[in-house]
């Protein structure tokens, strides 16, 4: 599902590379932590699978498209593919729960009947059933994600990235949130996510690719975060 | 595409950004108010000069007892022969349609009828005061040179009079007008390009969450430029309908005004007044897509 071959990242103002000679295959359907300390090249691993940066060297490969050969007109629809959830949560203050998830159909041109009928799907699916006209400033942190998880998957995406998702909520709360993750794993949807979370890592037994100084160091299947963190 | 998002987007990006819409309405009203006025000046010159074109007339005067000039004093007034000789001259002329003479008779009393509303005119000049002369109309009134230049010192002839050199100077003021107009306009206009590009950097800046969002879940860029693209299409669209309301009113307060000047028809035609609309409208939405697309492409990256 998504192909890393011998890529090198090196952003124009920098000289040490963000990603250095990386190969990675993450298969469909896999749940992968992405592990590693600030600036080890994890965010730069997720712009590079949304077409945010091209790669200076090697190939990218994400649902079957080799990324160098994507033309820009093309990439919206491949991040149509793609649900993303960030540790800000980016929702839409000026919106409630349901019009926050249903902005992600409106603005690809759904049919307002489709979006009436899946949205309340979803938003039952990450567990803020009833919820759904709430305000995102009425919700904690746990549930303003679960917010953006609905919206990063209302569209079914055959590939969820989060990043460091569960850094603005306290882990009692995270537990929830990995739930929701790993109940969208379970329908078939690839799952990466890069975290610092080592208790989470721990827990979930999946598997684990450890990123330093832009090289992958660990590719562990069913791993855990490491000692020394 | 659903048009209801898009037109919801658009009026939620007018109003956040209220002052400097209104800012780019009048800037675009101002320069295209005065675009169109400067077309609407040249439309009306380039009327009037058709009409006098076919009109304009060289006047050949002939020597009279109380000419002025030194051919006249050394030679006396014209003879029958001396006029003879001129009006065949001239008729003789490639350059030359036609030729009237009028005799001095007839000059006066044309004179009196074209100054029939002038009392003191009237009644300052007498028969004999104007000279018996020739009108001569020309193919090309340009050749004007050319033929006064051939008959000019034939004697009996005392001064040879062109309509146009009068109209050239009124022409002249009017055609600076236009210039004045359309550079003053041009100008305007490029400020308010500017004013656009600030406005739509601005709209961007605050819908950054929003488009960051849209881009995020994979709307096109079409689908995510589309409603500042609108935006400014739309401050284009009411700025040049005040335009027009401008337009519309030089039409009927300032050039109907030079109808009171001649004696016939030099109103625009309603066709001409549409077009001048329609132009500086087109203009008006065209230069504020144009400059929206442009800012869109530096400041919303998609």
């Amino acid at each position: 599902m998504i192909h890393f071959e011998n890529v090198t990242k090196v952003y124009p103002t920098q000289k040490r590379p963000a990603l250095e000679d990386v190969t990675i295959d993450v298969d469909k359907g896999e749940f992968v932590f992405l592990v590693g300390p600030s600036g080890s090249g994890k965010s730069t691993f997720l712009r590079l699978v949304l077409k945010e940066e091209k790669p200076t060297r090697g190939r990218v490969h994400v649902a079957g498209k080799d990324l160098a050969r994507l033309s820009n007109w093309k990439v919206p629809h491949l991040r149509r593919r793609i649900g993303c959830v960030f540790q800000d949560f980016r929702l839409l203050p000026n919106k409630n729960v349901f019009e926050n998830v249903a902005f992600a159909l409106e603005v690809i041109g759904k049919p307002r009947r489709f979006i009436r009928k899946v949205v309340p799907e979803v938003v039952e699916l990450v567990g803020l059933e009833g919820k759904a006209d709430r305000m995102p400033d009425e919700l904690s942190g746990g549930e303003q994600q679960r917010v953006a998880i609905a919206r990063a998957f209302v569209n079914r995406p055959q590939i969820l990235l989060a990043d460091e998702p569960t850094g603005n909520i306290d882990p009692a709360t995270s537990i929830g949130i990995m739930k929701v993750l790993d109940r969208i794993n379970r329908t078939g949807t690839t799952v990466v996510m890069a975290t610092h979370d080592a208790a989470i890592v721990d827990s979930m037994r999946k598997r684990v690719i450890e990123l330093e100084e832009g090289e992958v160091v660990r590719d562990q299947s069913r791993g855990v975060y490491g000692q020394a963190y | 595409m659903r048009a209801q998002f898009v037109l919801s987007e658009i009026w939620i990006g007018l109003r956040r950004n209220l002052t400097m819409t209104v800012a780019v309405i009048v800037t675009v009203a101002i320069s295209l108010a005065l675009f169109g006025g400067g077309l609407l000046i040249n439309q009306q010159v380039t009327q009037m000069r058709q009409y006098w074109d076919e009109r304009v007339t060289l006047t050949v005067y002939m020597c009279t007892e109380i000419s002025t000039s030194n051919t006249c004093q050394e030679n006396g007034p014209a003879t029958d022969q001396q006029r003879q000789d001129v009006q065949s001259a001239l008729e003789s002329m490639d350059e030359v349609s036609s030729v009237e003479y009028i005799s001095a008779e007839d000059a006066f009393q044309d004179f009196q009828e074209r100054f029939a509303n002038n009392e003191a005119m009237v009644e300052a000049v007498r028969e004999g005061d104007i000279p018996d002369n020739f009108r001569v109309q020309l193919v090309d009134p340009s050749q004007y040179e050319a033929v006064s230049s051939n008959i000019e010192g034939s004697p009996g002839i005392d001064s040879i009079y062109d309509d146009q050199a009068v109209l050239e100077q009124f022409f002249g003021l009017l055609d600076g007008l236009t210039a004045a107009a359309l550079t003053v306009a041009f100008v305007q206009l490029a400020a308010a390009a500017l004013l656009i590009g600030n406005t739509v950097r601005l709209a961007a800046y605050s819908r950054r969450k929003e488009t960051g969002i849209m881009r995020l879940v994979g709307a096109s860029n079409f689908y995510i430029q589309l409603p500042f693209l609108l935006e400014g299409a739309i401050a284009g669209l009411i700025g040049g309908i005040i335009a027009s309301g401008f337009i519309v009113a030089a039409r009927f307060l300032l050039l109907s005004r030079i109808q009171e000047w001649f004696q016939f028809d030099v109103t625009l035609s309603t066709g001409s007044l549409l077009s001048v609309i329609g132009v500086s409208l087109i203009l008006g939405v065209l230069l504020c897509t144009v400059a929206s697309f442009l800012t869109l492409r530096r400041y919303l990256r998609v």
